[in-house]
C-alpha cells in the first residue's frame, strides 16, 4: 500500500474528477471554477467540458439558485462559493429553499447538491473574507455541514456529500488548503455523521471543529507532556453530529472541551454544551468549556485577528480550567 | 399556430374554473375555514392560463402566489388546491405546502414563498434540461414587484450566456400590494430591461386569452428548438385586493371599472359566441359544471382529516433516518 501524501486541494480535486467520472449528473459551477480560484477544481474543466464546468456571473444567490433547480430536476450539482463568508449572500436560497422543499414537498422534492466554500482566517484577509460561518446552517432545517481538518478526510466527505441526496456544505479551512497528508490511491468513502477520534485519551474529551483540529492536537501533545492525556474528536460533520463518538469518550473522562473558530456566541460549542446538559449530566464533572471567536468583526491585522480566535494556548487553559486546575 | 377552437374552450373552461375557485376559497377564506389570507387575481387570469396553455406536461412552471391561474392551466384540479389551502392529510403535501402550491410529476415546481427566489431555480431547471438533452422548456411567471428581486438580471444573464430554454413571463396586474406598480418600479414596462442583456422580448396584451397563448406558443416553440430565452410581459389588472381583507380604498373606482370592461372571461366568451363557436347552451352547461366541481372538492376538503401530527418527523432529510 502506498503512502502517499497529497494536498488538501489534490484531495477535493480527485473527488471532483471520481465523481464526475462516476456520475455524469455531477456537474460544477461557480466563479472561476475553469481557472480554479484555490485550484480546487482546476483542471477539471479539460476532462469534462465546459458544459460540466460552469463559470458563472457574480452573484451567488442566483448560482445558489440554479444548482437548487438543477438538483431538484435530476442533476447532482456542486456550486463553489469562493469565500465562505458570501454564503450570506445566498442565505435566502441555502436556508429557506434548499434545506426545506424536500420536507414541504413531502418528499416530492430532493436537492442533491453540494456548496464548496473555502472560508476561515487566514491572516490578512480582513473582515469580510475571514469568518467561519458553519455554525449558521445548524440552524436552517434540512441541510448537513461538512468540516472536513485533513486532505484524507476531505476527500471522502466530499465524495459522500455529492452522493448525499440532501444540500450539504463542505467548509474547506483556507489554512488547510496546501497542507499535505496520506491520502490512498484507492477510492473510499466516509460518511457523514461519522466523527474521528483524532487522539486518544483518558482524561478530557476534546472536540474541534476544522482548523482547530490541529491545534487541539498540539495543545494535547504539551498537555501530554504535563500528564494530562487528551481525547481530541473532530466530528467531521457538524449536522449530523455523531453524537455516539463524543458520548463514549465522555463516559471515560467525565470532562468536555470544544473549540471552534467560528463565533462562540451562538455556535456549534453551544449547541453541543446544552446537548451535553440534556443528555449527558450525569457524565459532566465540571461545567462544559467552550471557545471561538469572540463576537467582533475580524480584524485585518494579523495580530488582530489572531487575537479574536482561539489559539493553542486558549485551549490548553480551557483544558486545565476542565480539570479544575485553572481559575 | 392558430389557436384552435377546442383548444380555446379549454382555455375559457380553465378561465372560468379559476375564477369560480378563487372567489369560492376568498369566501372560505372570509369565514375562517381556510386558515391562510388567499391572494387573488380576478381580472387577470388570461395570463396565467395562456401561459401555461401550450406547455407540455413534462415543461416546468415556476408559478405565482397570486390566484390560480396558472396551476389550473398546468393541469392542478381545484380539489388538489382546495386540499391544500385547508392544509388536509389528504393533499398532495399532506398539509405541508398551503397556498405554494407543487405538483412536480406535472411540472409544476415551487412557488418560493420568497418572492423571486424562484429566478435562480428556474434557470437551474432550464440548464438541467439543456445538459440531460430532455427538450424540456421552463417558464417562470413572475409579478412586476418582483422584477425588482437581485436574482431577476442575473437570470436573465445566464440564461442568455447558456442559451436556455427559458421564459420570463411577467404579469404585470400595475399593483404591488398596496400600491401602484409605478409608485415602486421605476420604469412603465419591464421587458425592455431583457436588452440589457441580450434577450428577447415582447410586451402583449395580457387581456386576451388568445394572444397570450400564442406569444408564449412561440416563445416555447423557439426555446425548445434551442433559441434560447424571452421575456414576455403580459399587461393586465388586478380587480381585487391585495389579500383577502386588505384595507382597499387604493384603486381608483374608474380604474377598476375601466378594466372591467377589458374583463378576459368575458372577451372570450363574447368572441365566441360572434364567431359561432359557442353557444349560451352551452355556456349554461359548462357553468354548472365547474360549479359541481368546485362544491365536490370543497366538500371532500371539508371532509377530509388534517394530518396526523406525528407525521412531522417525516422527510427532514432525504432518504428516510436521521435525528435533525
Ligand atoms: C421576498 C419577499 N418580499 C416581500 C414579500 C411580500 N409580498 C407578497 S406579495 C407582494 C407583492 C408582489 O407584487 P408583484 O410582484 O407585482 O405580484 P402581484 O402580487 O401583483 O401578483 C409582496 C411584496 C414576499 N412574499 N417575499
Ligand atoms: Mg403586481
Amino acid at each position: 500500500m502506498s503512502q502517499r501524501k497529497i494536498t488538501f486541494i489534490q484531495a477535493v480535486r480527485e473527488a471532483f474528477q471520481e465523481e464526475m467520472r462516476r456520475d455524469e449528473r455531477v456537474f460544477v459551477l461557480g466563479q472561476d471554477v475553469q481557472a480554479g480560484i484555490f485550484g480546487t477544481t482546476s483542471g477539471l474543466v479539460r476532462e469534462f467540458g465546459q458544459e460540466r464546468v460552469i463559470n458563472t456571473p457574480i452573484c451567488e444567490s442566483a448560482t445558489v439558485g440554479a444548482a437548487l433547480g438543477a438538483a431538484m430536476t435530476g442533476m447532482r450539482p456542486v456550486v463553489q462559493i469562493m469565500f465562505g463568508d458570501f454564503n450570506y449572500m445566498a442565505m435566502e436560497i441555502t436556508a429557506n429553499q434548499a434545506g426545506q422543499w424536500h420536507y414541504i414537498s413531502d418528499g416530492a422534492l430532493r436537492a442533491p447538491m453540494v456548496i464548496e466554500t473555502p472560508s476561515g482566517a487566514r491572516g490578512g484577509a480582513g473582515y469580510g473574507h475571514s469568518q467561519s460561518l458553519e455554525a449558521a446552517f445548524i440552524l436552517p432545517p434540512g441541510l448537513k455541514v461538512a468540516v472536513p481538518s485533513t486532505p484524507y478526510d476531505a476527500k471522502g466527505l466530499l465524495k459522500s456529500a455529492i452522493r448525499d441526496d440532501n444540500p450539504v456544505l463542505f467548509f474547506e479551512h483556507r489554512r488547510l488548503l496546501t497542507q499535505r497528508g496520506p491520502v490512498p490511491e484507492e477510492e473510499y468513502l466516509i460518511p457523514l455523521g461519522q466523527a474521528d477520534v483524532k487522539r486518544e485519551g483518558r482524561d478530557v474529551t476534546l472536540v474541534a471543529v476544522s482548523a482547530t483540529v490541529q491545534k487541539a492536537l498540539r495543545a494535547a501533545e504539551e498537555l501530554s507532556r504535563r500528564g494530562v492525556e487528551v481525547e481530541v474528536i473532530d466530528p467531521r460533520t457538524l449536522v449530523p453530529l455523531d453524537k455516539e463518538t463524543i458520548f463514549r469518550s465522555l463516559q471515560k473522562t467525565y470532562r468536555l472541551v470544544v473549540v471552534e473558530e467560528g463565533r462562540r456566541r451562538g455556535g456549534f460549542g453551544a449547541e453541543l454544551s446544552a446537548t451535553a446538559m440534556d443528555e449527558w449530566f450525569d457524565y459532566l464533572d465540571a461545567p462544559v468549556q467552550r471557545l471561538g471567536a469572540i463576537s467582533a468583526p475580524l480584524p485585518y491585522s494579523p495580530v488582530l485577528e489572531a487575537a479574536c480566535i482561539p489559539s493553542e494556548e486558549d485551549i490548553v487553559h480551557a483544558v486545565l480550567r476542565v480539570l479544575g486546575e485553572e481559575e | 399556430m392558430p389557436l384552435e377552437n377546442g383548444k380555446l374552450k379549454e382555455l375559457y373552461r380553465k378561465m372560468v374554473t379559476v375564477r369560480t375557485l378563487e372567489q369560492r376559497v376568498e369566501q372560505l377564506v372570509t369565514a375562517a375555514r381556510i386558515p391562510c389570507s388567499g391572494h387573488f387575481g380576478t381580472g387577470q387570469e388570461a395570463v396565467g392560463v395562456g401561459v401555461s396553455g401550450p406547455l407540455r406536461t413534462d415543461d416546468y412552471l415556476f408559478g405565482t402566489h397570486r390566484g390560480f391561474a396558472e396551476y389550473i392551466g398546468k393541469g392542478m384540479t381545484p380539489a388538489e388546491i382546495l386540499t391544500e389551502y385547508y392544509g388536509k392529510a389528504t393533499s398532495l403535501s399532506r398539509g405541508r405546502l398551503g397556498q405554494h402550491l407543487l405538483k412536480v410529476d406535472i411540472g409544476v415546481m415551487p412557488l418560493p414563498s420568497s418572492l423571486g427566489s424562484e429566478f435562480g431555480m428556474a434557470v437551474g431547471a432550464a440548464l438541467s434540461s439543456k445538459l440531460r438533452g430532455s427538450g424540456q422548456v421552463a417558464v417562470n411567471l413572475f409579478g412586476e414587484g418582483t422584477a425588482g428581486q437581485a436574482d431577476f438580471g442575473p437570470a436573465l444573464e445566464m440564461a442568455s450566456l447558456w442559451s436556455l430554454p427559458l421564459i420570463f413571463a411577467c404579469n404585470n396586474n400595475q399593483y404591488v400590494e398596496l400600491a401602484h406598480y409605478r409608485n415602486v418600479v421605476a420604469t412603465e414596462d419591464i421587458a425592455p430591461r431583457a436588452a440589457g442583456y441580450g434577450v428577447a422580448y415582447e410586451i402583449v396584451d395580457g387581456n386576451d386569452i388568445t394572444r397570450v397563448y400564442e406569444a408564449t406558443e412561440r416563445a416555447v416553440e423557439r426555446a425548445r428548438n434551442g433559441g434560447g430565452p424571452m421575456l414576455l410581459e403580459f399587461k393586465t389588472y388586478r380587480r381585487g385586493s391585495h389579500y383577502t381583507g386588505d384595507p382597499g380604498g387604493y384603486q381608483p373606482a374608474e380604474e377598476i371599472a375601466a378594466w372591467a370592461k377589458k374583463d378576459p372571461i368575458d372577451r372570450c366568451r363574447e368572441r365566441m359566441l360572434a364567431d359561432g363557436v359557442w353557444s349560451e347552451a352551452e355556456e349554461q352547461a359548462l357553468r354548472q359544471a365547474v360549479q359541481d366541481e368546485i362544491d365536490a372538492a370543497v366538500q371532500f376538503a371539508e371532509e377530509s382529516p388534517y394530518p396526523d401530527p406525528a407525521t412531522v418527523y417525516e422527510h427532514i432529510y432525504a432518504q428516510g433516518g436521521m435525528s435533525a
